[in-house]
């Protein structure tokens, strides 16, 4: 999946510090999905579409659409 | 939202109160293998010391330093560093698994008799080896 996370926290001045404690997960893991190596699981993903007030499709697109 | 950095670094005195508490338990285990070996005491006590020491001084560390250096995620189970462990483990019992079936062909069709105790010490030795490095690939690999 692609994502724009790293955008849409730069919009809001926060450090991936930041946003890893506000998704209640590590840094690394922030790191990871900005740079799309982690998928996150279904429920980290609503959490992060809900933390930017936004559907989980606006952060989130499969690479791979039939 | 603020940028502060949880501190990495635990008072010197825990790392010290952490060692100290692995080197003891490490002698308490190896004191009790030795002497459940009378015949070969400082054989045994050197095996129990080789195998209790990096888990005695884990837990010291656990006790006494983690709670200063460990930042506690609410949605752990969300990290990646969970991928990154259930990986490394699922590979490192896979060969595990492998190397048994490896060693045990070997010792059948050769009719070597060895004795089980180094067998399992290298398997052990082998599973946290083979975890760890799987793990630190993984990581390397996911934060380049």
């Amino acid at each position: 999946m692609r994502n724009n996370l790293a955008e849409r926290r730069l919009d809001r001045g926060w450090t991936q510090a930041d946003l890893a404690r506000a998704l209640g997960v590590s840094r690394q893991t922030v790191i990871s999905i900005e740079r799309g190596r982690f998928d996150p699981s279904l429920p980290l993903a609503f959490l992060i579409s809900q933390t930017f007030g936004c559907k989980i499709e606006d952060v989130f697109t499969a690479e791979n659409t039939r | 939202m603020s940028d502060q950095l949880v501190k990495r670094r635990a008072p010197i005195e825990h790392y010290l109160l952490a060692i100290a508490f692995g080197t003891t338990l490490t002698i308490a285990v190896s004191l009790v293998v030795g002497a459940s070996n009378p015949d070969d005491f400082w054989l045994a006590a050197g095996i129990g010391a080789l195998t209790a020491a990096y888990p005695s001084v884990s837990l010291g560390a656990w006790l006494f330093v983690s709670n200063h250096t460990v930042t506690r995620d609410h949605r752990g189970e969300e990290s990646v560093e969970l991928t990154w462990m259930k990986q490394a483990a699922s590979g490192a019992f896979l060969d595990v698994l492998i190397a048994t079936l490896v060693v045990t062909v070997v010792l059948l069709v050769g009719r070597f008799q060895v004795d089980a105790l180094p067998v399992l010490l290298l398997l052990i030795a082998l599973s946290a080896v083979d975890a760890g490095l799987r793990y630190l690939a993984n990581r390397y690999r996911a934060l380049r």
